[in-house]
């Protein structure tokens, strides 16, 4: 208000248009190949695509194709068998780290940040580490024959009915650290005067955490779960390193579907609108719990 | 033998010594308030009594019984937390039954326990919320509900009253002082607010840097401080310490204080063989506002009153009392007069001093000087004199 009128209208012009001016480029490029491209794919969805993309409106062709696909059962029936296990296993281990580690122990910020590494790397390596560890031929089976212990055997990497649980055990080795986290943060957040006065009111320590501190990490499991569900929904290179999708197809995925129709079987059509139906379903699970999250604030 | 025995407690963390040999002894039915500034270590004795804390020396005994290592579950106190520290997940009803639940009372014992409870705190209503639906002053009803319920031998409270706003504060003050007197409950308090010390006690502890100042009743802390520090925290507004010569006039024995309109001397009547001994030499004097007041409202039945002349610096009237400032010693002294006085800066007036209340302190030690030398620490023996008195 105290600039001189001169320079006030080109000032408080720029002031005002600089922000947009700034984020547009971004905007537009994020516009382009991510709202677009899923419009795309949508569209690819309905055409009669095969190895090239082909704008010839094929109606539900496609999906029936999709959904009466064997491997997209199998792949299906995985996603739930991975998803509820990783989900699952990742939240009771991660909730009892924190647990552990929120008694006061000595090295705790170490055996933190031990626990956290997995997370700093890539599905790539997890998988890669994995898949030399509980290979028959060369990890923990080899190891412990040539230990000693000849009748061992673990060799569910290469066995159909099991190999989807390897993939859930490097999973859950790389995301339980992570949760711990967050629920480390959670217990932190708890007063302490209540942890007290359920002391005096003589409540044993399980009874402390089953009945006063889980119940207040409402908000942490519901966070946690979000996170987890939406990572093994994309689970892709983790078991494209780890299995390919094998056995067979007996790890495949939706991701690893998706992947080998579009570019390995040039199904473009079928490749997409299992993509589209892998946003539908993260959607329906991120939408309620960002509108619920954003929403809170204001109430 | 006292019910809650505090004897030569010690805390230590580390190196750091938080309570240096805390002895205080109270009986059945007592409220003792722990008051002092924030760090003087009340809060770490409470969370001690309560087992929260171990005692790294000296012993802590409850109705005879050595409670020292039980823990907290089983020394049959209840706590009442600054922050109320309720279960959020529980409703009213739960949190002022998790510790009946916890010792396997039966259902219908126990719904009815929270009942009597409820009603005792005019918390009915609220039976069925979560604590986050209650404002502050449900909240904290809820929270002594929790502890009333069990009728404990003692009850702890740590600043209870601190998250509340001013009102409400005083309101629920007076509601724990009628619980206490109508349950005769046994209560030890934490506060640093000295108003709610004086109110609510019928013992004070005034605690500073882990070491007990001083034990009594809130009359005789208010009346009879053992040091500076204690006259300076207990009372608002605060005691008036004067810097003073002792001197003998002829027969009398007086202090001496520089004004600007020339020397005061006031008679000397209380702890006279005390301060005898610090003839020619300087003390500081302590004299409530309430003793130094206007001549007409001097109160010449109990206390012996001294007239002076005096400028008046500074007039602040609160409604209720006039407070007058005036320059003695070198300091702003406030003095007690009636609401109707018309007196402005600068104008000079007639001040009646009560001699009698005025005690003396060694400037150097900040010890209070007096006759009676036995009286002078809040000792063990003493409190059980006092305990007995009572």
């Amino acid at each position: 208000m105290s600039t001189p009128p001169s320079s006030r209208g080109i000032g408080e012009r720029l002031q005002h248009w600089l922000p947009r001016l700034v984020l547009s480029p971004s905007f537009v490029l994020v516009l382009f190949f991510v709202y677009g491209f899923i419009l795309w794919s949508t569209w690819i969805s309905f055409s009669n695509s095969g190895m090239l993309p082909d704008y010839t409106w094929a109606g539900t062709r496609q999906w029936s194709r999709l959904w009466s696909s064997w491997t997209w059962g199998i792949a299906l029936h995985n996603i739930w068998v991975f998803g509820l296990l990783y989900i699952v296993s990742c939240t009771v281990l991660g909730l009892l780290l924190a647990i552990l580690l929120d008694q006061r122990i000595r090295a705790e910020g170490t055996l933190r940040t031990i626990y956290l590494y997995p997370m700093a790397l890539s599905f790539i390596v997890t998988g890669t580490a994995w898949q030399w560890f509980l290979n028959p031929g060369l990890g923990l089976e080899r190891t412990m024959h040539s230990l000693g212990w000849e009748s061992f055997s673990f060799n569910w990497l290469i066995d159909a009915n099991m190999a989807i649980y390897t993939v859930v055990i490097a999973a859950v080795w790389q995301a339980t650290g992570f949760i711990m986290a967050m629920f480390l943060a959670g217990l932190r957040g708890i007063d302490g005067e209540m942890i007290k006065a359920a002391q005096i009111d003589g409540a044993p320590t399980w009874k402390i955490y089953g009945r006063i501190i889980i119940p207040q990490l409402r908000p942490v499991f519901l966070s946690a779960i979000v996170v987890l569900a939406h990572l093994a929904i994309k689970s892709f290179d983790l078991i494209v390193a780890m299995t390919g999708g094998g056995p067979g197809n007996a790890t495949a995925v939706p991701a690893t579907f998706m992947y080998s129709y579009a570019f390995s079987r040039n199904e473009m059509g079928i490749a997409s609108a299992s993509a589209v139906f892998m946003l539908a379903v993260i959607a329906a699970l991120i939408i309620p719990y960002l509108y619920s999250e954003l929403r809170e604030p204001r109430s | 033998m006292s019910f809650l025995h505090i004897h030569n407690v010690h805390k230590r963390f580390g190196e750091t010594h938080v309570l240096k040999g805390i002895d205080i002894a109270i009986e059945k039915g007592d409220f003792l308030v722990l008051v002092g500034p924030s760090g003087c270590g009340k809060s770490t004795l409470l969370n001690m009594i309560a087992g929260l804390d171990a005692i790294s020396e000296g012993e802590l005994l409850l109705n005879g019984e050595r409670i020292n290592d039980l823990h907290p579950s089983r020394r049959d106190i209840a706590m009442v937390f600054q922050s109320y520290a309720l279960y959020p997940s529980m409703t009213v009803a739960g949190n002022i039954g998790f510790g009946l639940e916890m010792r396997k009372v039966p259902k219908a014992k126990r719904r009815e326990a929270i009942q009597r409870a409820a009603e005792l705190l005019q918390i009915e209503n609220l039976l069925n919320r979560k604590p986050a639906q209650l404002s502050g002053g449900q909240r904290q009803r809820v929270a002594m509900g929790r502890a009333l319920v069990r009728e404990p031998q003692l009850f702890l409270f740590d600043e209870p009253l601190s998250n509340l706003d001013a009102k409400l504060r005083v309101d629920m003050r007076t509601e724990i002082k009628q619980l206490h007197q109508r349950l005769g409950t046994t209560i030890v308090y934490v506060t640093h607010d000295q108003i709610e010390a004086m109110t609510l006690a019928t013992r004070i502890a005034v605690m500073r840097g882990g070491e007990l100042q001083q034990l009594g009743t809130p009359q005789a802390v208010y009346d009879d401080p053992n040091n500076l520090f204690v006259a300076g925290f207990m009372g608002s507004p605060s005691m008036n310490l004067i810097t003073a010569r002792i001197e003998r006039h002829d027969d009398a024995l007086v202090a001496r204080i520089e004004s600007p309109a020339g020397d005061v001397t006031l008679p000397i009547v209380r702890d006279r063989a005390a301060l005898e001994t610090w003839c020619d030499r300087d003390v500081i004097l302590g004299l409530r506002p309430e003793a130094i007041t206007d001549p007409a409202s001097a109160n010449r039945q109990d206390g012996e009153i001294f007239e002076a002349t005096l400028e008046v610096a500074l007039v602040e009237p609160t409604g209720a009392d006039l407070y007058v400032v005036t320059r003695l010693g070198g300091r702003n002294i406030n003095a007690r007069m009636r609401p109707g006085a018309s007196l402005s800066p600068g104008q000079s007036t007639r001040f009646a001093f009560d001699v009698s209340r005025m005690v003396g302190f060694d400037p150097e030690s900040e010890a209070r000087i007096r006759d009676d030398a036995a009286a002078a620490m809040g000792t063990a023996a003493q409190t059980e004199t006092l305990g007995q008195n009572a």
